[in-house]
């Protein structure tokens, strides 16, 4: 049967009632908003996951592609909101596909709360759906249990309560295109100052009818690492070992198929690590 | 009433911890909160350090970006003004509080009655009673206490909630403890560290720990407070850093990320 | 007269700040190590203490108490040899590496380890269990055992002074002390004398004992090696031996062997040292161990 699989459920659930405790899901606690103005449509993240009090990734990515016009910002479990938008996003290509039309929001709403629905919140994904369809501009949120809403502006996640005094305090209608960024942007940046579930940096996607989407990736980087005091570079031999042994290039062929690249290219494409020199 | 002990008896065979959470009652008393944070204390041969965030949190709130956690014992006013010893605490705020007004009374009484100050082994073996004290309805804190000893070295004493405790080169404790103190093992007291070329497999000759000067420590202390803002979100805003030397008491604030 | 005398004596503000009674107890010079605990305000106080202290039956528990020890005490032809490890844990935390599970009880030796070769007179005591109990009840029976020595002129016994700790435990009985200690002293009434002491109120003289977490695995080679005739060499060996074998397999013991030999004029201290170089040069040297690989 597809979906998922069920069969350590008894298991688990006897484990925990003797105290084992469950295995910790990375991040609850997250910033996520979104807002539309007179052509389309902005949604905003914060970039911080947590496991408890650490913080797990520093620069994460919660704003999920959906349709080209369709995106995502979600809270809550990370596996939950990364897996449902995926599937979400393949039915609604097929879906488009079929029909020969282009998606619409609502539709993508729709099928985000029937699955959550039917999972009756076991699926922990809190999401702010938003984009451009025929019909026009789309702005909902769709909650882990399968509710929804449609608002002019919206926020969810932990530091929801933060955001949201941003917007009543400052939103006002038929906001412009940087107008909108700017409240969102200042929404998140609440989020991440006050609540503790939220941190380093805002990322923004606008949605614009005729326009193609932009994902601004660390719009704003507020929360730079300030530059270490001390350089930590450990002189060659420090570690002690008990035993050594080289495994030749020759030795790998065996097990496995070794191509050399050429040059100083970049190969991975990953954020670079800081390394002390 | 179902006893707490009376499960251990009960379940055998299970190879992980016994079982727990079922069977624990829930209490309707809970005195306590915990406002996060972290503290560190550092010596030297005639330095002490101690610092701490301020940070003071509640759930996933801040309560204030401006709370100190380290305060002088002992001075002869509310500013703190002649006092040598210090003391930072980190755990439940009210608690660290009270603890710190009832060290600093005492402190200052006997330097009334005495004619002289107390001496910090004294004042660290007086904090272990109070501490003590309340062995049946604990202080939900970790205390650190620092000073020059007799001979002027710097000194520092460490303690667990009810009052065990013991002097060493440095300390780490609250929120963030087990991500600085991993730290300071390594870089205070060279564990881990050998000295390149002094051998082969087990003739290696590990890195001795040298006591460290007031200008490297420093350093070490910020590095351990940005590097854990970076990791811990309970820890951030502001950092307080409290020296003592023969000099007297050194007292900044440094800027720490607020996200 | 009795009217103005009240009128002056009495404070203002009777409820405000301190007590009287504990303005004294600020003011006191020296500090009673009294038997006057504060208490929580509930009904079933030792349920409250363990729900907030007892990492065992509650590992999410707020106040995580520092626990876990091998220690080690034997008689021998030449006196007593009391061995333990250093490591304190809290919860699957190692809170120190360097903590003195061995506390000299007495008034000549109190505070920190004097430099010297000669040996201190005076009673040693052990420490398993919560250190904070250990710490302060032997620091207690220290008091009491200055206190019969000025008032009797002689040493007390290791038996009258393990019986002020019994007493004690077994009082405190329910309350949710834990400590497992030995008391180990040569005085010229008993000769050589051990006893252990534990928060039950168990009080045994004895030859031999382990006390701790790591207890089975020091029991396992002071059992097969063991026998009163040993040098005061092996004797030292052996105490080590048997609290290495302890640190290596159990997990809350570890970090430095901290061994003291109790002879007749006093106890001498016989090193702080790391097990790490130790383990290995008993594998290297020895050859036992040999379990333990370190080839690839």
């Amino acid at each position: 049967m597809p979906g998922f699989d069920f069969t350590n459920y008894n298991r688990n659930a006897a484990l925990h009632a003797k105290g084992v405790p469950l295995p910790k899901a990375t991040s609850t606690g997250t910033t996520i908003v979104g807002c539309i103005y007179d052509k389309g449509v902005v949604i905003a993240a914060d970039t911080r996951a947590t496991s408890g009090p650490i913080v797990a990734d520093k620069n994460c990515e919660k704003l999920h592609y959906i349709a080209p016009k369709i995106w995502c910002a979600g809270a809550g479990t990370a596996a939950d909101t990364e897996f449902t938008t995926a599937l979400i996003s393949s039915n609604v290509e097929l879906h488009s596909l079929s029909t020969g039309r282009d998606p619409r929001v609502i539709t993508c709403m729709t099928m985000l709360k029937q699955h959550l629905f039917r999972y009756q919140g076991h699926i922990g994904a809190y999401l702010v759906v938003a984009g451009v369809d025929p019909t026009g501009t789309g702005l909902y949120t769709v909650h882990a249990h399968g509710s929804t809403d449609k608002l002019p502006y919206v926020t969810m996640g932990s530091g929801s309560l933060a955001a949201m005094s941003v917007f009543e305090s400052t939103w006002q209608p038929d906001l412009d295109r940087q107008g909108a960024i700017d409240i969102c942007a200042e929404a998140i940046k609440a989020g991440i100052f006050n609540d503790l579930g939220s941190g380093s940096n805002v990322d923004v996607c606008v949605i614009e009818k005729d326009q193609p989407t932009q994902l601004l990736r660390n719009y704003m980087k507020p929360n730079d690492r300030p530059q270490k005091e001390r350089n930590y570079r450990f002189p060659r031999g420090t570690t002690a070992y008990l035993d050594q042994r080289v495994i030749s290039k020759e030795d790998m062929k065996k097990y496995v198929t070794i191509e050399t690249l050429s040059g100083d290219d970049k190969i991975t494409t990953g954020d670079s690590m800081e390394v002390d020199t | 009433m179902t006893s707490l002990m009376g499960n251990h008896s009960g379940t055998i065979g299970y190879s992980f911890s016994e079982p727990t959470s079922a069977n624990v009652k829930q209490h309707s008393f809970y005195p306590y909160t915990d406002n996060g944070g972290s503290t560190l204390g550092i010596t030297g041969a005639d330095f002490a350090i101690l610092a701490g965030d301020t940070r003071s949190t509640s759930g996933y709130n801040i309560n204030s970006r401006m709370v100190p956690k380290v305060f002088k014992i002992g001075g002869d006013d509310e500013t703190g003004e002649g006092a040598n010893i210090i003391l930072s605490v980190v755990g439940f705020a009210a608690d660290g509080n009270a603890l710190k007004e009832k060290l600093d009374t005492m402190v200052r009484m006997y330097k009334y009655q005495h004619g002289k100050s107390m001496s910090v082994g004294a004042c660290a073996q007086r904090l272990s009673t109070i501490l003590y004290e309340k062995r049946f309805f604990p202080y939900y804190v970790h205390a650190i206490l620092a000073g020059l000893d007799e001979e002027g070295v710097g000194a520092l004493y460490s303690y667990d909630p009810v009052g065990s405790y013991e002097r060493e080169q440095c300390r780490a404790a609250g929120a963030a403890s087990s991500l600085i103190m991993p730290f300071l093992d390594n870089q205070v007291n060279s564990k881990n560290q050998y000295i390149p070329g002094s051998g082969e497999g087990h003739a290696l000759v590990p890195k001795k720990a040298e006591p460290l000067d007031k200008e490297t420590a420093t350093k070490l202390v910020k590095d351990a407070f940005t590097s854990a803002v970076e990791r811990h979100i309970e820890v951030g805003d502001g950092l307080q850093l409290v020296i003592v030397t023969r000099e007297g008491i050194e007292e900044v604030f440094h800027a720490l990320k607020q996200d | 007269m009795d009217k103005l005398v009240a009128q002056y004596s009495r404070p203002p503000h009777q409820n405000e700040m301190y007590s009287e009674q504990e303005q004294q107890d600020l003011t006191a010079s020296v500090p009673p190590l009294s038997l006057k605990f504060s208490l929580p305000p509930v009904d079933n106080r030792s349920a409250f203490l363990r729900a907030m202290t007892d990492d065992h039956s509650n590992p999410s528990c707020p106040i995580k108490l520092a626990h876990g020890t091998t220690t080690l005490a034997f008689r021998f032809q030449g006196g007593i040899i009391v061995c333990t490890d250093s490591r304190a844990t809290a919860g699957n935390w190692i809170a120190s590496q360097t903590v003195k599970k061995v506390i000299p009880v007495s008034r000549l030796s109190r505070g920190e380890d004097k430099k010297t070769n000669e040996p201190t007179p005076g009673l040693l005591g052990t420490m398993a269990g919560g250190a904070a109990d250990c710490q302060y009840w032997l620091r207690y029976l220290s008091q009491q055992c200055t206190l019969h020595e000025i008032r009797h002129k002689r040493r007390i016994t290791v038996a009258a002074a393990s019986k002020i700790l019994a007493n004690l435990t077994y009082a405190y009985k329910g309350y949710g002390l834990s400590m497992g200690t030995m008391l180990a002293g040569m005085t010229p009434q008993e000769g050589p004398a051990l006893y252990y002491i534990d928060s039950d109120g168990t009080r045994l003289p004895g030859n031999l004992f382990c006390v701790g977490s790591g207890q089975t695995f020091a029991y396992g080679v002071l059992d097969a090696e063991y026998k009163y005739e040993l040098t005061e060499e092996e004797a030292l060996n052996l105490g080590r031996r048997a609290i290495l074998a302890a640190m290596h397999r159990d997990a809350y013991s570890g970090g430095f062997i901290n061994l003291y030999h109790v002879k007749e004029e006093g106890w001498v201290h016989h090193g702080f040292d790391d097990m790490n170089p130790i383990f290995w040069d008993t594998k290297l040297q020895k050859g036992e161990f040999s379990n333990v690989t370190s080839a690839l």
